[in-house]
């Protein structure tokens, strides 16, 4: 009786899911498909955002079509600190120098560098570091045109950027109207040939040379600015040549000038000159890299000659040499270097010898932050030890 | 010193010229700019750029910013003309 029962209540479950389960099913189905519709509108919306996101990566903002014509804004800056033994720490800025290129095609760039200096009154310096304008001949010479630095040694035309130069300071000797020519107003032919194994380099150049500064009947400095007018004229001559062999990361240069050159006093109107003199240049110079050390030096020095009807007849020569190490520990992106250098003048009081020491922080590869320490030396036969302004700098700079 | 002026500009007027006769315009080309070689801008790049400076990163720059500064290089570090495409080249296309 009660397996009846059981049984009937069953079958009357069964009958009713049997009655019910099309309109179940059918409601099933209609949900399923709505959402299967929703899901295809979704996909759709995907596959066109994707379409317009592949359009958008083929052109992206950084492209840019080139026209004939090119203008294009570098250059360098650096500001920083220092505390020498002379004076209270000083807050400073270096320099600013804008390098301006306006290119068209490849035929022809004028490029100038300014220099902005504040100087110790507060009032900004500006200067034309060099203009030119270049004649792409061909594959292997380019007519280069104005005021151009010199391409005696090295330092001074590739490596004086602050944030190239992997100390605060330019090597002693390497300054302006020190040991190193700075600069030349003339015309110059340079470009590279290839030659198997090995690469050369080179420059040719007339310009208008020198002036020579003369203080107490004797040449105090070679002024090498880059004057705007032949004083005594007579043009200089020089060039360099250099090699660089791939294989061995080496880079060897050679640089010379001759010409004349005679006392006068460019910023005194009227101008009065006296007969010229010979003058000379001379330059050698080599860098490498080999298991990530950084490895350079230079010599250079200039000479004038004797001069008979001269306030200052006597002749003179200065010169200057460095050499430097320096290692990045990649891991950390800090660079250690080490320099030394001399600076002969004819005044003993003026030379020096000098060690620095840099510790340098990459924050990118043209942002470097340096902390360097200059102990200057005079040569001197009674006591070689004597300091002179030694000095703790901290620089800031930034090429781009 | 008139003379000695005269001579030298003449020298300077006769080498120019010379030159300029004996060496032709490469550049006289219509496209522009013309294309360098992509392998060999990076090997190019690679032995030269790190010469005197770090090297920098491509994205720096835009394409047509790349062809003034890589041309600028061209005097500094006596670059040929055709590494100077090449470099302009792998510079434009890792960027």
């Amino acid at each position: 009786m009660k397996f009846n029962k059981m049984f009937r209540y069953l079958l009357y479950t069964l009958s009713l899911a049997v009655l019910f389960l099309p309109a179940i099913s059918a409601s099933a189905a209609e949900t399923v498909a709505q959402s299967n519709k929703s899901l295809q509108q979704q996909i759709d919306e995907l596959n066109r955002k994707i379409d317009e996101a592949k359009e958008s990566s083929a052109k992206p903002v950084h492209k840019h079509e080139s026209s004939d014509s090119l203008i294009h804004l570098a250059g360098y800056a650096d500001v920083g600190y220092v505390n020498g033994e002379s004076n209270d720490g000083s807050f400073g800025v270096g320099s600013f120098s804008p390098i301006f290129h306006y290119q068209y095609k490849d035929l022809v760039m004028l490029e100038s560098e300014l220099e902005f200096e504040i100087n110790e009154t507060g009032e900004t310096e500006v200067a034309i570091e060099y203009l030119t304008v270049d004649i792409f001949l061909n594959d292997y010479v380019t007519l280069v045109m104005g005021k151009f630095l010199s391409p005696i040694g090295q330092f001074r035309q590739n490596l004086h950027p602050s944030w190239i130069n992997k100390q605060p300071t330019a090597p002693v000797g390497f300054g302006h109207d020190q040991a190193a020519p700075v600069s030349e107003v003339g015309i110059q032919f340079r470009g590279g040939v290839p030659a198997g194994p090995v690469k050369i380099n080179y420059a040719v150049y007339g310009g208008n040379g020198p002036a020579l500064e003369e203080n107490g009947g004797e040449i105090e400095a070679i002024e090498t600015p880059g004057l705007n007018v032949d004083g005594d004229g007579k043009k200089v001559y020089g060039g360099r040549l250099g090699v660089y062999i791939p294989a061995l990361r080496l880079d060897l240069g050679a640089s010379g000038a001759a010409g004349r050159a005679a006392v006068w006093d460019p910023s005194v109107d009227p101008v009065t000159y006296e007969r010229s003199r010979d003058y000379q240049a001379a330059g050698v110079d080599f860098g490498t890299k080999f298991f990530g050390i950084d490895l350079r030096g230079e010599y250079i020095k200039q000479t004038v000659g004797k001069q008979a009807a001269s306030v200052a007849p006597e002749k003179a020569e200065w010169s200057a040499w460095y050499s430097q190490v320096a290692y990045v520990i990649s891991p950390i992106n800090t660079e250690i270097a080490l320099r030394y250098g001399a600076y002969n003048t004819p005044e003993r009081t003026t030379n020096r010898t000098q060690t620095a020491i840099s510790v340098n922080y990459l924050f990118a590869n043209n942002v470097i932050g340096k902390v360097g320490y200059e102990n200057n030396e005079i040569p001197n036969e009674l006591n070689p030890k004597q300091r002179v302004d030694n000095r703790m700098l901290v620089q800031l700079a930034y090429g781009f | 010193m008139k003379n000695s002026k005269s001579k030298n500009f003449i020298k300077i007027l006769v080498t120019v010229v010379t030159l300029m006769f004996l060496m032709p315009l490469a550049n006289a080309e219509d496209t522009w700019p013309v294309k360098g070689n992509f392998a060999n801008g990076a090997k190019a790049w690679a032995e030269n750029c790190t010469r005197c400076h770090n090297t920098r990163d491509p994205r720096e720059l835009r394409d047509d910013q790349w062809i003034t500064a890589v041309y600028h290089m061209r005097l500094r570090a006596g670059l040929t003309g055709q590494e100077t495409r090449d470099i302009v080249t792998f510079m434009q296309m890792s960027n």
